[in-house]
């Protein structure tokens, strides 16, 4: 069966059985096809470095990055500079992302909180937080501060903005419908407003994580004496490609985690929804 | 349709009270310099069952949301059971035209929302029951039909063993067919729960199918009643029927 073959008759039967239990072999087929193409990508890699077609010193390839990061790994390096990275990343998350949620709930239902803090936020939020690195050396140093700061900083804003706009979104007819049942302010609060604005909120905190890698590699490839991005500069200074890369892959392997872990939350959640029903 | 086994239990008859007593006095309510409802009286008697009709924009809703607490009067006085409508908690519900349940929570969820501590699970299996619905309890409502969510929130309504029950148009938005269950459905459960009712609707057939009394409103005053008196079962579409629902029709068209 060619692959074509393969996907039409996927998609297919997938259509057969929505609603009931897909079987269990295709259920592995259709969840190791996203890794197809860059397991595809890895192969097509190998054999042009192997074949000379590109060269080591341009691009090394992804064996002797692997046998780079088990060396690494043994040597106890590589694990010290991801807990590092791994721990600012979700300080900071927790930082900005609570302030931001807090305030989003503040702001989404009392008016007097949004009509003080609303537009100081959005002359904050037109500045590119990036932009403040000069300032953020200065004030804090290379010191843990800066780092916190700044990933805080950009967490921040996505979570802010997605609260507020969940909340405000949250159907006004089940409000009144909760208020016409009796429901106490707290009441209303968690059990309709909280759970309406969650979708939105989940949009917040994907986006914010998004971020928080972005914002946490240039502080660390900036200024930082331990961390992913202090390994990757490095190794520049040492002409360490294999290191170089090894970093950028870790990079994407450690967003593509979050991310799973965010959307494996979501389906969690969300799962009264019919967005993610039979997935 | 069979509702043979809402049959409330012993246990139960002393606290479910019977139908509440409706009174509405000197009734106004502007909005900026429009009045919408003027200086309306209606008597409710305990266990009856109220329609009312009009054009859109007459002030049903807006009495049936004053009449719930949704809305304040600008002047007058309304009582349930002698008492102010916001201090009638669990003893006054209303339905919807849209089922609004909370699509996050459960159907049997949904229900307990009708409940003051919202714990007793024996009370929300009898209101499902009631509205035929025992299977479903542990579905989210998004994986129900328009229909059975509007059952849905039927045995929230119902949950509590209200003294008045109010209808916002609440089979509007169902297709022909499962209007007429529905309708069926709501008479049944008010034959056997003995609660008031009050149903704002603009089907003048279903009114007359439903009630004892159809008051006609028109530009917030009432400006027609119908009583209706069923010596016998009258069948849907009998003459009877047909000649009271012209003459109501006649009403709503001169006033």
């Amino acid at each position: 069966m060619s692959l074509a073959d393969f996907l039409v008759e996927t998609g297919s039967r997938s259509k057969r059985l929505a609603g009931r239990s897909i079987g269990l072999p295709r259920l592995r087929a259709e969840a190791l096809l996203p890794y197809a193409v860059p397991v595809a990508i890895l192969i097509l890699w190998e054999i042009a470095g192997a074949t000379g077609l590109v060269a080591d010193t341009v691009l090394p390839r992804p064996s002797a990055i692997l046998a780079t990061a088990s060396q690494m790994l043994w040597s106890g390096e590589l694990l010290t500079h991801l807990g590092v990275s791994a721990l600012r990343a979700l300080a900071g998350l927790a930082v900005g992302g609570g302030i931001g949620f807090l305030l989003g709930v503040a702001n989404g239902t009392s008016r007097i909180s949004e009509t003080l803090t609303d537009s100081t936020l959005q002359m904050v939020r037109n500045i590119p937080h990036l932009a403040l690195i000069p300032l953020v050396i200065l004030w804090f140093g290379i010191g843990e501060g800066a780092k916190l700061f700044l990933v805080a900083l950009g967490v921040f804003f996505p979570i802010y903005l997605n609260t507020l706009h969940g909340i405000r979104n949250v159907d006004g007819q089940l409000i009144e419908m909760g208020r016409a049942y009796g429901m106490t302010p707290r009441q209303l609060f968690l059990r309709i407003v909280l759970p309406g604005a969650l979708p939105s909120i989940f949009v917040g905190l994907r986006y914010g994580l998004g971020i928080m890698w972005l914002t946490l590699i240039v502080a660390e490839t900036l200024s930082a004496s331990s961390g992913l991005g202090y390994m990757a500069m490095k190794a520049r200074e040492f002409m360490v490609l294999d290191v170089v890369i090894l970093s950028i892959l870790l990079y994407a392997l450690l967003g593509k985690l979050a991310d799973s872990l965010t959307r494996a939350l979501e389906r969690r959640a969300l799962k009264w929804s019919p967005a993610y029903a039979n997935r | 349709m069979q509702i043979a086994d809402y049959a409330i239990p012993e246990a139960q008859v002393a606290r479910t009270a019977p139908g509440a007593r409706v009174e509405v006095r000197n009734l106004s309510r502007r909005f900026d310099d429009n009045r919408v409802i003027s200086d309306l009286n209606l008597t409710v008697r305990p266990g009856e069952f109220v329609s009312i009709v009009g054009k859109s924009g007459c002030g049903k809703s807006t009495l049936l949301r004053l009449i719930s607490g949704l809305d304040q009067p600008s002047a007058g006085q309304i009582t349930v059971d002698g008492q102010p409508a916001e201090q009638a908690g669990d003893r006054l519900r209303i339905m919807f035209q849209e089922p609004r349940l909370l699509p996050w929570a459960s159907v049997s969820d949904n229900v307990a929302v009708g409940l003051r501590n919202g714990r007793d699970k024996a009370a929300v299996a009898q209101a499902l029951r009631a509205v035929e619905l025992s299977d479903r309890g542990s579905f989210w409502p998004a994986q129900l039909s328009g229909g059975q969510r509007q059952r849905v929130a039927l045995a929230r309504a119902l949950v509590s063993h209200p003294g008045l029950l109010m209808f916002d148009e609440p089979l509007g938005a169902l297709d022909a067919l499962t209007r007429l269950t529905m309708q069926n459905l709501i008479q049944q459960m008010h034959q056997q729960a003995g609660f008031t009712a009050i149903l704002v609707t603009h089907d003048v057939a279903e009114a007359v199918a439903l009630s004892d009394r159809v008051i006609v409103l028109g530009q917030g005053r009432i400006i027609h009643e119908a009583q209706i008196v069923r010596v016998a079962p009258v069948g849907r579409g009998s003459p009877e029927l047909a000649a009271i629902e012209a003459e109501i029709l006649d009403a709503i068209f001169q006033g």
